[in-house]
């Protein structure tokens, strides 16, 4: 990353799978999802057992973002399985990022970059 | 009678086995034939938790966290009717020091905490308060976030009875002042990709 960058959020890397950039859509209800195009990043307070069975249908997405949750949670056992980075964790993701900004996520370390 | 299949049971017999403290449990396979073992298990007590299996199931399985005696027997039989093996508990209240989950990777151990409620909060809901990375070897902290729920020492005496357990287990505990209580232990065969990241 470029020492310049500055970090929005940082958060717990629940799923790593290295840098992903992307654009940010924040869903908070199941009808959301139907906003997702391929390449965002999902941002979401959580992802509560609602969304789990749609997350299976949702893997063209690049990353989740959330502000709860942690490594050990289902919604992370899930995004590993299907191999999504996912940083939970962050508390002010929703108030933080804008819809549609496009944003660098580390999923390894848990920081979000501005572009 | 064969436990294949109970995830739930053989987790609990798991627990058992590496003589990790549990909540006072017995199963119910056959209600009629158990009637006096369940009215043995429910005297004395005001409350009791009520947890149901079921072979190959993978739908929601009924239960009910704190059930007062009186409903006890009338909630089991019902659950058995429909099929499912019953897991019959001491209640232990939620209000706790802490409750989390343990997770065992190669050379680190994970440890992600909640205060006071029902475990299913952080699993389900995301409700975390802390997370600790250890060092496997000598249980040396590694990284920390959140606010310190457990005082150290206590929590070090926990990941001791834990440690040399396989790897990818995930185990789950509460901490009360008057005991310590583990719930059941899954495998996450994902957590592999945990190893490399930087947790906080």
């Amino acid at each position: 990353m470029n020492s310049k960058q500055k970090i929005t959020l940082k958060g717990i890397p629940a799923s790593p799978g290295g840098l992903v950039r992307g654009k940010v859509k924040i869903i908070n209800s199941l009808s959301g999802i139907r906003k997702l195009r391929k390449g965002d990043i999902l941002v979401s307070s959580f992802l509560t057992p609602d969304f789990l069975p749609f997350m299976r249908n949702i893997s063209l997405i690049s990353g989740i973002i959330t502000d709860k949750g942690c490594s050990t949670c289902h919604a992370a056992i899930l995004a590993r399985e299907l191999r999504i980075p996912y940083i939970a964790a962050t508390f002010y993701a929703t108030k933080t990022l804008k819809n549609n900004a496009e944003i660098i996520m580390d999923s390894d370390s848990g920081i979000i970059y501005e572009t | 009678m064969k436990l294949d299949g109970f995830k739930k049971i053989e987790s609990i017999k798991k627990l058992q086995k590496y003589k990790l403290p549990i909540a006072q449990t017995i199963f119910i396979f056959d209600f009629k034939k158990q009637e006096k073992e369940i009215d043995d298990f429910l005297k004395n007590k005001r409350i009791v938790t009520i947890r149901s299996d079921k072979i190959g199931s993978t739908d929601f399985c009924p239960l009910s966290i704190g059930c007062p005696r009186n409903k006890a027997k009338t909630l089991i039989k019902k659950i058995s009717s429909k099929g499912y093996a019953v897991i019959l508990q001491q209640y232990v209240p939620v209000r706790s020091k802490a409750s989390g989950n343990i997770l065992i990777l190669k050379k680190h151990i994970l440890v992600e905490l909640m205060g006071t409620g029902a475990l299913s909060l952080m699993s389900r809901e995301g409700e975390i308060e802390e997370q600790i990375k250890f060092r496997k070897k000598d249980l040396t902290e590694v990284s920390h976030f959140g606010k310190r729920l457990i005082r150290k020492r206590e929590l070090i005496n926990i990941l001791k009875m834990v440690k040399k357990m396989p790897v990818y287990n995930l185990i789950e505990f509460t901490l009360r002042n008057n005991g310590l209580y583990f719930w059941q232990i899954k495998e996450d065969k994902t957590a592999g990709q945990l190893e490399g990241s930087q947790n906080r």
